[in-house]
C-alpha cells in the first residue's frame, strides 16, 4: 500500500469508529492514530515529510470534530487586528520601562560570554535534546562505563534509530564534537579552535535550595599547536580575573573525568574575602569552581582531529553558582520559579 | 576513601611532612581531601595500666574493688601511699597482674565519643567503694561488640608499633590509634583501582613528596606457594568471561576467636568494625591492598566445592545482610556443590557464613569484571566495600600476592594449616602494558624541559619500569595499574607527581583578527535590551512539562517527547512550547500582588514528528510572551501585546503587518490562542513571524488568568532573519517646518483599520513629490453605541525638503485620500 492510502484508510477506520464513541475525544488516543505516527521512523527520509503532514492533517481534522461537539466556548466579538489600538480606546501605554528585567542568568552568560569574546572565543549554543553519541560515546564514555552514573540524565520514552533513547544534556560538552568538527578548518590555517557553550542542562535530581535538574554551564575547548596544560590554567586564572576585576590565585587538583586526561579541579583564592574566610568559601579561602582538563586524544579523535600534532583543553563551569555566590542568593529554586519580586531585584 | 596516617608511615621511607602541609599536597596532587580526623583525641584519656590487686567488693557480690598502677601518669586523682588508684570494675575477667586499659576520671569514653552527648567520666562512690573511672571493655573503646569482661592486653603478642606494653603507657600509641584519618574524595579514583587501599594510597603519597617507594616484600616477590592436604576441594570458574581469575585454597584446624588488639585497632581506625578473626584479615587484606577477599565455613560447601557461574533466571540468593535477592542471568553467583554461596564481587552468602564454631575456611581471591559487577550492584542497590573497588576494575595479575598475604594471616590470627593446593582458575591474564613517549611529547603537553632522568625518577617512584629507547622512554606499569594505556596517561602521571600547579602558566598566543561575534545572539539581546524597556519580565521556566499543563493549553500530549525516569511527575514530557509554562506562572504572581505585568521566554520547543535527516529530533527557537493585568484596562488586552511587539520591532527596523486569522491553524504553539481576538505577523515579505491575540476561555480558566490577558508567540529563528533583512531607517532631516492636518473618514464597521491606512497610503504616495516626505499615523479610532459605522481618524504629517510648505499643499493630499477613501471603502469623510 502507498503511504496516502495507508493515510486515508486509517482515515475512513477512525470515522466509523468515532460514530460509536461515547466520549469523542477518545478518538485521538486510538491506537490506529498512534501506530501512523510510529511508522514515520521507520520510512525512508524522504518519505517522512509527505506522511507526516498527513497524518498531521488527519490528526486535525479529527480534533477539530471534537472540539466541535465540545464546544460552548462563549464566543468573544472578534476584533480588528489589524488596527493599532482599539476602538473608543486611546494607543495603549508600554509598562513603566523601570519594571522590565533580563533574568539573572541571561545576563551573566551574557557577560561571560563578553569575556570569552574578547578572549577570541566564539560563542555556541547547546541542544535540550542529543543523543547518547554527543552526550557520551564522541566523549570517551564507553557504553556501561561507571563515569556514565555521574551524570544522572532524564531519558525519553522514544528511540533513536539505533534503539536507544534520547538524553536531555547532562553537560554542555555534549557540543564538544561538533564544535571541533565545526571549526576543524580553522587549525589547517593556522588558528586556534576556541569556543565557548553557555547554555542550560539538565539533571535528574530532586530539587532543594542546592539542587537544581535545570541549570546552566559554560564550556569552554580550546585546541591548537602546542597547547600545554600550563596554558589551561593560565587561560582560566585571566578569564576569573577579568570576571571579578581583581588579581587572584588559581590552583588545580588531579580529578578525573573520562574526556580529559590529565583531568584537573580547578580552585580559586576566595574574591569576596581576599580568603579572610567567608560564607562564600565556607571558610577555606578557596572555591571549587570547575572542572577541567587536557581534551582527551580520543575525543579529538572523534572529532578527525589529529592528537599527534593537536592538543587541547576544555572546561565546564555552572553559570548558576557564579550568580548566587555574586548575589548571595540563598536558594537555586528561585532562578526557575518566574516569581518577579525575584527577578525585579535584577 | 579513609587513609590512615600511621598506616601508610609504615610503609614510606623517611619522613612526611607535617600534616597540613600533607594535606595540602595531596589536595593538589592526589586528590581532594573531604576532612582530616584526629583519631587520636577519640582515646587520648586512655592509659595502659597493671593491675596490682584485685579484691571481692565488700558490700557487692559482682564487683571487684582494684588498685591499678599506671606509674603515676595521670593527673589529679586520688591515689594510696604506693600511687596506686582504686577502681571498682565488674568484669569476670578481671585479675591481679594483668595489663588493661583504664580511663580516669574525667575520660569521655570513646564508644561514646561521636554520639550527641559523650559520657564523661568521674570519681564515684559504688556501693561504699570509691571507684575512679573505669576498666575498659573492647566495646567501650569502640573495638567491636565484646562486653562481656574488659579488655586484657597481652604484652608479648605481635603489634605493629614497637611501644612497649607497660603501666602507665598511652593505649593510643601502643597500638597506633594517635593517628590522623585523611578522607578523600572516592570520585578522584574512578580510573585507579590501586588506590582504594592503604598501600596503593601511601605508594602515591612517596610519589608526590618525592620519595622512592618500595611495596613490601609480600606485594613486590611472587608468592612461593606451599603445598597442601588434608580437606577435599574442587574449584571450578565456569564464567571466566566476566570472572578473569578465581583463586582459592582451604584451611584447616584453626580457631575462630576476637582478633588481636592491634587487628581490631587498624580496622576501628579504617572505618571497619572487628567481627572475628577470620572476618578481620579478609577485611584488612581489603583495606591494605585494595583486592577484595572472602572466607567461606569450609564445612558448610556442600560438595566441599566452590566456583563461579552466571545465575539462571529466577534463582533467588539470601546473603550476609540477610535479605533475600532474586537473580538473573547477567548475575555473577559463587556456587558450592549444590547451589549459590554468593553474590559474585558484590557480597557472601549467608548459608556458608563463618562462625564461632568454624573449625575449617576456604579463602577466596577472586578478579570480577568491572561492568557486570556495576551492573548487577545497581540492580540490586547493593553497594558494599567490596563493590567499590571491583566496580573500578581491579588487576587480576594482584591475586597471587594478596592470597599470600590472606592464607599467611589467617595461619597467623587463627592458626591452622594450609589444607589443599593453591587453585587458580582464569582464562587468559592481561599482560603488563607497556607505553613508550618520547620526553618531548611529554613536555610539550606540560610546558615543562624535563630531561629523560627527571621523569625516570618522578616514574620510578611509584614503581613504574622505565627504559632508554632510542631517544623514546619506555614505560611499563607495575601489575596493580590497570589505567596507564596511552601516552597521555604518562603525561598525566608526571604532571601530577611533579604538580600541576608548578606548570609554567602562559596564555596560548592568537592573531590580532577578532573573534566573530554570533548575529543570532546579538538578536536575543536585541529582544532582551528591546522587551526590558517595555517594561517586560524575561523568565526562565522548565523544559518539561507535566501532562496537565499541556492539556490546559489544549496540547496534545502524543506529540511530545516523554521522560522515562524524571524523579518528579511535573517532567513528564518535553514542551511543546512555552507558553502553557508561562502562563502557569500568572497566577501565582498575581496572588502575589503583581497587578500588571509582561513574562516572556526564549527557549526551545520540540515536537516528535519533527526530526531532522538523521532523525535527530530538531529544536523550535521561540521567543514567547504574556501580558497579564487584574486591573483591566483602556481597551481589548490584544492591543496590549501588541504595542510591546511593535515597539520591538520599530527597535529592530523589522517591518510587518498583522493580519486576521480566516482559517483555523493547528500548531501546537497556536492552541491556546482565541482566534478570532489574534493575528498572524507576517512580514512585509510574506513570512509568518507567529501570532500574538487574546487566549481561548478555556485556557483562561485552566490556568486561572485574569479576563485581561494576551500573549504572542514569534519564531525567533524568522526574527533573527527578518532583523538581519532590515534596512536602515534613517530619514534625512529637512530645513523646512513640517505641517500636519488629520483626516476623519466613517466607514462601515467591518472595514480594517488596515484597509483605511493602505488606502490612504497609496492616495498621498501617488506620483509624490520627491521633495516631500509624507507620514500617516493613526490619531483615533471612534464609534458611537450601536453605531453602524466607525471613525477612523489619521493624521498626515508633510514636510518639504525644498521649501516651506502652506495649508493648500496639504489640502490637496487630504482631499486625495478622501476621494480613494470614498471610492474604495466608501468611506465619508467628516
Amino acid at each position: 500500500m502507498k503511504n496516502d492510502d495507508i493515510v486515508a484508510s486509517v482515515r475512513t477506520e477512525l470515522l466509523a469508529q468515532y460514530e460509536t464513541l461515547e466520549q469523542k475525544s477518545d478518538i485521538l488516543k486510538a491506537p490506529e492514530l498512534k501506530e501512523l505516527f510510529a511508522r514515520i521512523p521507520t520510512l525512508e527520509p524522504r518519505e517522512r515529510a509527505a506522511f507526516g503532514q498527513a497524518i498531521n492533517a488527519l490528526s486535525v481534522e479529527l480534533k477539530a470534530m471534537v472540539a466541535a461537539e465540545s464546544g460552548n466556548e462563549k464566543e468573544l466579538e472578534p476584533i480588528d487586528v489589524t488596527a493599532p489600538f482599539d476602538t473608543n480606546a486611546s494607543r495603549p501605554d508600554l509598562l513603566p520601562s523601570d519594571q522590565g528585567t533580563i533574568h539573572p542568568l541571561s545576563q551573566e552568560i551574557a557577560q561571560l560570554s563578553d569575556i570569552f569574546n574578547r578572549m577570541g572565543f566564539m560563542i555556541e549554543e547547546s541542544r535540550e535534546i542529543d543523543d547518547q553519541y554527543h552526550m557520551f560515546e564522541t566523549l570517551n564514555f564507553p557504553a556501561g562505563h561507571p563515569a556514565r552514573d555521574d551524570y544522572d540524565t532524564f531519558m525519553t520514552v522514544e528511540k533513536d534509530k539505533d534503539g536507544h533513547p534520547w538524553i536531555a544534556p547532562a553537560h554542555t560538552s555534549t557540543m564538544q564534537n561538533r564544535v571541533l568538527k565545526k571549526y576543524r578548518q580553522n587549525l589547517e590555517k593556522g588558528e586556534a579552535i576556541a569556543a565557548v557553550v553557555p547554555d542550560r542542562v539538565f539533571r535528574n535530581e530532586d530539587l532543594d535550595a542546592r539542587h537544581e535538574h535545570t541549570f546552566y554551564q559554560l564550556e569552554g575547548v580550546y585546541v591548537s599547536k602546542d597547547v600545554h596544560a600550563g596554558m589551561l590554567v593560565a587561560t582560566l586564572q585571566k578569564f576569573l580575573e577579568e570576571y571579578y576585576g581583581r588579581a587572584l590565585d588559581v590552583r588545580v587538583n588531579p580529578y578525573y573525568f573520562p574526556f580529559t586526561e590529565p583531568s584537573f579541579e580547578f580552585s580559586l583564592s576566595c574574591p569576596f574575602c581576599n580568603q579572610k574566610g567567608c560564607k562564600v568559601c565556607s571558610h577555606e579561602g578557596w572555591i571549587e569552581l570547575l572542572g577541567c582538563g587536557m581534551i582527551h586524544p580520543s575525543v579529538l579523535k572523534a572529532a578527525d582531529i589529529d592528537p599527534g600534532v593537536y592538543t587541547g583543553f576544555a572546561w565546564g563551569v555552572g553559570v548558576d553558582r557564579l550568580v548566587m555566590m555574586k548575589n548571595g542568593i540563598e536558594d537555586v529554586r528561585h532562578f526557575h520559579s518566574a516569581k518577579l519580586d525575584f527577578l525585579r531585584q535584577f | 576513601m579513609r587513609v590512615s596516617l600511621n598506616e601508610i608511615k609504615q610503609y614510606i621511607n623517611g619522613e612526611l611532612p607535617p600534616v597540613d602541609e600533607l594535606v595540602k599536597r595531596i589536595n593538589e596532587q592526589l586528590g581532594g581531601v573531604e576532612d582530616v580526623i584526629d583519631f587520636g583525641d577519640i582515646y587520648k584519656d586512655a592509659v595502659i595500666v597493671r593491675v596490682v590487686s584485685c579484691g571481692k567488693h565488700p558490700n557487692a557480690d559482682k564487683l571487684h574493688v582494684c588498685l591499678v598502677d599506671d606509674a603515676g601518669v595521670v593527673e589529679d586523682v586520688a591515689r594510696n601511699e604506693d600511687g596506686y588508684v582504686k577502681v571498682v570494675c565488674g568484669a569476670p575477667n578481671v585479675h591481679a597482674d594483668m595489663f588493661a586499659v583504664w580511663l580516669p576520671p574525667k575520660a569521655v569514653v570513646p564508644s561514646t565519643y561521636h554520639d550527641d552527648e559523650p559520657f564523661i567520666l568521674g570519681a564515684r562512690e559504688l556501693r561504699g567503694e570509691m571507684s575512679n573511672g573505669m576498666l575498659a571493655s573492647p566495646k567501650e573503646l569502640g573495638l567491636g561488640d565484646s562486653h562481656e569482661g574488659i579488655l586484657e592486653l597481652d604484652p608479648d603478642e605481635w603489634k605493629p608499633t614497637s611501644v612497649d606494653i607497660k603501666a602507665g603507657t598511652s593505649f593510643a600509641q601502643a597500638y597506633g590509634l594517635d593517628d590522623k584519618i585523611i578522607d578523600i574524595e572516592n570520585k578522584m579514583f574512578t580510573h585507579r583501582p590501586d588506590l582504594f587501599g592503604q598501600l596503593g594510597v601511601a605508594r602515591e603519597i612517596a610519589g608526590i613528596t618525592g620519595k622512592k617507594f618500595v611495596s613490601p616484600d609480600w606485594y613486590k616477590d611472587s608468592p612461593k606457594f606451599s603445598n597442601g592436604s588434608g580437606l577435599d576441594l574442587t574449584v571450578s570458574n565456569d564464567a571466566s568471561d566476566v570472572v578473569p581469575r578465581f583463586m582459592a585454597v582451604a584451611v584447616k584446624d584453626l580457631t575462630v576467636k576476637p582478633s588481636p588488639t592491634w587487628l581490631q585497632a587498624e580496622l576501628v581506625r579504617l572505618g571497619g568494625k572487628p567481627i572475628n578473626n577470620i572476618v578481620d584479615v579478609t577485611n584488612y587484606v581489603m583495606l591494605l591492598t585494595a583486592q577484595p577477599t572472602h572466607a567461606y565455613d569450609y564445612d558448610k560447601l556442600r560438595g566441599h566445592k566452590l566456583g563461579t557461574r552466571m545465575a539462571t533466571k529466577g534463582e533467588t540468593a539470601e546473603l550476609l545482610n540477610g535479605k533475600t535477592y532474586e537473580l538473573s542471568e547477567s548475575d555473577i553467583v559463587i556456587v558450592d556443590g549444590e547451589g549459590i554461596v554468593g553474590l559474585g564481587g558484590i557480597m557472601g552468602g549467608g548459608n556458608s557464613e563463618v562462625s564461632n564454631e568454624t573449625k575449617n575456611v576456604v579463602l577466596e581471591v577472586a578478579n570480577f569484571d568491572m561492568y557486570a559487577i556495576r551492573k548487577s550492584s545497581m540492580r540490586h542497590g547493593l553497594f558494599t566495600d567490596a563493590v567499590t573497588r571491583f566496580n573500578k576494575g581491579q588487576s587480576a595479575l594482584q591475586n597471587p600476592y594478596v592470597l599470600d598475604l590472606l592464607l599467611k594471616s589467617v595461619l597467623d590470627v587463627a592458626g591452622g594449616t594450609q589444607a589443599s593446593e593453591i587453585e587458580d582458575k582464569h582464562a587468559g591474564l592481561a599482560e603488563k602494558i607497556s607505553v613508550t613517549v618520547h620526553p618531548d611529547f611529554i613536555n610539550a603537553r606540560l610546558g615543562l624541559n624535563f630531561d629523560s632522568e627527571q621523569i625516570e625518577t618522578l616514574l620510578e617512584n611509584v614503581e613504574f619500569t622505565v627504559e632508554e629507547d632510542s631517544g623514546s622512554l619506555r614505560f611499563t606499569a607495575p601489575f596493580w595499574r590497570t589505567d596507564i594505556e596511552l601516552p597521555e596517561d604518562v603525561v598525566e602521571e608526571v604532571g601530577r607527581l611533579y604538580g600541576f600547579d608548578k606548570l609554567p602558566r602562559e596564555l596560548p598566543h592568537r592573531s590580532i583578527a577578532p573573534a566573530p561575534l554570533d548575529p543570532k545572539l546579538q538578536t536575543k539581546r536585541l529582544i532582551r535590551t528591546s522587551l526590558k524597556r517595555s517594561g517586560a519580565n524575561e523568565v526562565l521556566t522548565y523544559s518539561f512539562v507535566h501532562r496537565k499543563l499541556l492539556e490546559k493549553a489544549g496540547q496534545d500530549d502524543s506529540e511530545a517527547f516523554g521522560l522515562s525516569n524524571a524523579l518528579s511527575p511535573d517532567l513528564q514530557y518535553y514542551r511543546l512550547s512555552l507558553l502553557p509554562s508561562l502562563l502557569d506562572k500568572v497566577h501565582p504572581n498575581i496572588k502575589n500582588g503583581f497587578d500588571e505585568f509582561v513574562l516572556y521566554e526564549l527557549g526551545k520547543g520540540h515536537h516528535k514528528q519533527d526530526v531532522d535527516e538523521q532523525g535527530l529530533p530538531n529544536e523550535t527557537e521561540l521567543l514567547e510572551l504574556v501580558y497579564a493585568s487584574k486591573r483591566g484596562g483602556d481597551g481589548a488586552p490584544f492591543y496590549k501585546v501588541r504595542r510591546v511587539i511593535d515597539q520591538f520591532f520599530a527597535d529592530t527596523g523589522i517591518d510587518v503587518t498583522y493580519k486576521t486569522i480566516t482559517k483555523p491553524l493547528n500548531y501546537p504553539g497556536a492552541s491556546v490562542f482565541e482566534q478570532s481576538r489574534s493575528a498572524l505577523v507576517l512580514t512585509k515579505s510574506g513570512q509568518t513571524l507567529g501570532i500574538i491575540g487574546e487566549l481561548k476561555q478555556s485556557v483562561r480558566q485552566g490556568f486561572k488568568l485574569p479576563d485581561t490577558v494576551a500573549a504572542a508567540s514569534l519564531s525567533l529563528a524568522l526574527l533573527h532573519e527578518a532583523r538581519e533583512a532590515a534596512g536602515n531607517a534613517y530619514v534625512p532631516l529637512s530645513r523646512f517646518p513640517a505641517i500636519s492636518q488629520d483626516i476623519s473618514l466613517a466607514v462601515a464597521n467591518d472595514v480594517s483599520y488596515a484597509d483605511v491606512f493602505a488606502t490612504a497610503q497609496e492616495a498621498v504616495g501617488q506620483d509624490a513629490d520627491e521633495s516631500l516626505r509624507l507620514t500617516l499615523s493613526p490619531v483615533s479610532i471612534y464609534r458611537a453605541d450601536e453605531s453602524d459605522t466607525k471613525t477612523i481618524t489619521l493624521r498626515l504629517n508633510v514636510v518639504s525638503y525644498e521649501k516651506t510648505l502652506t495649508d493648500n499643499d496639504v489640502k490637496s493630499l487630504i482631499k486625495r485620500i478622501s476621494q480613494s477613501a470614498k471610492l474604495a471603502l466608501k468611506a465619508e469623510t467628516i
